[in-house]
């Protein structure tokens, strides 16, 4: 069986608590098989940081679009809708999403975040559309630079794009009534919400 | 084998970086921690060897050293701050708890060339570096001289030219101390007299070899994720073993928009690789309902 371990993955961290013994991370990616399975493991970029898989991407002549592609998860959108995830919500975060990196190729800043996405808020706002009052979901917008994921700041977006972005976002989304942008930098935030 | 560089972990929070900037100027190396240096030391036999910094300090008793057949092998070390009062304190010198701390910028003057700086600082001249340090050097070992020295670090890079010891005080190895990386880029290659051979060509090259003798005739599976990991190492499998592979994405209902339909293109038509597609997103809608809160990522 084959995985997409990196070096991260299995780098023995150093452990001062527990004397002189040293931890293990017990990342997804590092923890071997159960025995049963009867299978090894092929782990072809053990040795490699995350720049150096896409140093040898393109070397295999991947396409440069998905070589460079942002970060994703591996609970996918899951971690993205903090609270109850029901598939209405998970229908809203995928369209909203969307239409944010859309409007980031669009204005050509793809490249120069290293992680752009929505987290659908687990509160309802108040709003008005038309002639009607709204009592919608909050959607944070977030976008961070980094060279490695270790440390990011936030992408100092102008405020026009952003507007361009949420105006979008509230027309062609329903379900979604207000739009809020992430200004933390990590440390001491996180890139994802959960 | 490789020519490869030990660096030795202290417990930096920035210890990769150091990994980093090496593989840049197209050096391996490998991190191991201080506990199980000294295997590490001995299975490597590594070209030179970098101390990281860490949250310990020399003066504690039972604070980290490093292994002493470092010292005794006759190649270059680096000692980064914490790694440099360590070093300071295992060849005969004296390290004191600081009443300076000192974390954020600084300014190090260049006092005496030297191969570290060749290329990069002259003398006379100064520089931005990045400190982080409560304690600092206040004696050094025999041998050794002052090359660069800072307000509130005088000690900020010392050298034994002989023995080809370095030991500074900031972390070369952050982006705040911007011609870090070309420092870095002198140990591994002036000093050291490393070539840059890490290469991602060479990398595949020696990765298929490897692939093919693990596997031989035998059949692998790999699971896509939709990133660019698993999709490399499918790719470069492919390139191993041919029609061996098979890979099985698994759609869990969690993708972004499209995203499915983009790994499915690019395995199937672009590279006409063997792909098994499942759509599962129904049957993992029901975990949901069980386990409404996800647990949490491990990263970023």
């Amino acid at each position: 069986m084959a995985q997409g371990t990196l070096y991260p993955d299995v780098i023995e961290s150093v452990s001062f608590t527990g004397g002189p013994s040293v931890t293990i991370k017990s990342h997804h990616n590092g923890g071997g098989l159960p025995e049963r399975m009867n299978m090894k493991l092929v782990e072809p970029l053990r040795e490699l940081f995350k720049d150096e898989v896409r140093a040898l991407g393109r070397e295999l002549g991947l396409p440069e679009a998905f070589v460079g592609r942002h970060p994703f998860p591996g609970p996918g959108l899951a971690i993205r809708i903090p609270g109850e995830i029901t598939h209405e919500k998970l229908d809203i975060l995928r369209k909203a999403d969307a239409i944010y990196l859309e409007e980031i190729r669009n204005a050509g800043l793809y490249d120069a975040i290293w992680q752009a996405f929505a987290v659908l808020l687990p509160v309802r706002t108040v709003g008005v559309m038309g002639d009607g009052r709204t009592y919608d979901h909050v959607l944070a917008l977030r976008a961070v630079t980094s060279v490695d994921g270790m440390t990011a700041d936030f992408f100092p977006f102008d405020m026009g794009f952003l507007g361009r972005a949420a105006t979008r976002i509230i027309n062609e989304v329903r379900g979604i009534n207000r739009v809020v942008y992430d200004v933390t930098s990590k440390p001491p935030g996180t890139i994802e919400w959960e | 084998m490789t020519d490869t560089i030990l660096i030795i972990d202290f417990g930096s929070q920035v210890t990769q970086l150091i990994a980093r900037r090496v593989r840049e100027a197209g050096v391996y190396c490998e991190i191991h921690p201080f506990q199980s240096a000294e295997a590490a030391f001995a299975k490597l036999k590594p070209r030179a060897v970098i101390l990281s910094g860490g949250p310990a300090s020399v003066t504690e008793a039972a604070s980290p050293r490093a292994p002493a057949a470092v010292f005794t092998a006759g190649i270059p070390v680096l000692g980064i701050c914490y790694g440099q009062q360590t070093m300071a304190e295992q060849l005969g010198g004296k390290v004191e708890s600081g009443h300076h701390r000192e974390f954020g910028r600084a300014f190090v003057s260049v006092k005496t060339p030297s191969p570290l700086f060749d290329g990069v600082w002259d003398k006379g001249g100064e520089h931005q570096v990045w400190m982080s340090h409560g304690d600092r050097v206040t004696q050094l070992p025999a041998g050794f001289e002052i090359i660069a020295t800072s307000p509130n670090a005088p000690l900020a890079a010392v050298a034994d030219e002989k023995r080809r010891f370095y030991a500074v005080q900031f972390h070369p190895e952050v982006v705040h101390t911007p011609d870090g990386a070309k420092l870095l880029a002198n140990f591994v290659h002036r000093i050291a007299g490393l070539k840059s051979d890490w290469t991602m060509a060479a990398y595949r090259r020696e990765m298929i070899a490897k692939i093919r003798a693990q596997v031989g005739k035998g059949r692998v599976i790999c699971g896509l994720s939709g990133g660019v990991d698993s999709a490399v190492a499918a790719v470069l499998i492919h390139e191993a073993i041919g029609d061996q592979l098979t890979c099985v994405f698994v759609d869990h209902g969690l993708m972004r928009h499209a995203e499915a339909e983009q790994v499915v293109g690019l395995f199937r038509d672009h590279y006409n690789i063997p792909l098994v597609h499942v759509d599962a997103s129904s049957n993992f809608s029901m975990r949901w309902q069980a386990s409404p809160t996800p647990r949490q990522s491990a990263k970023p």
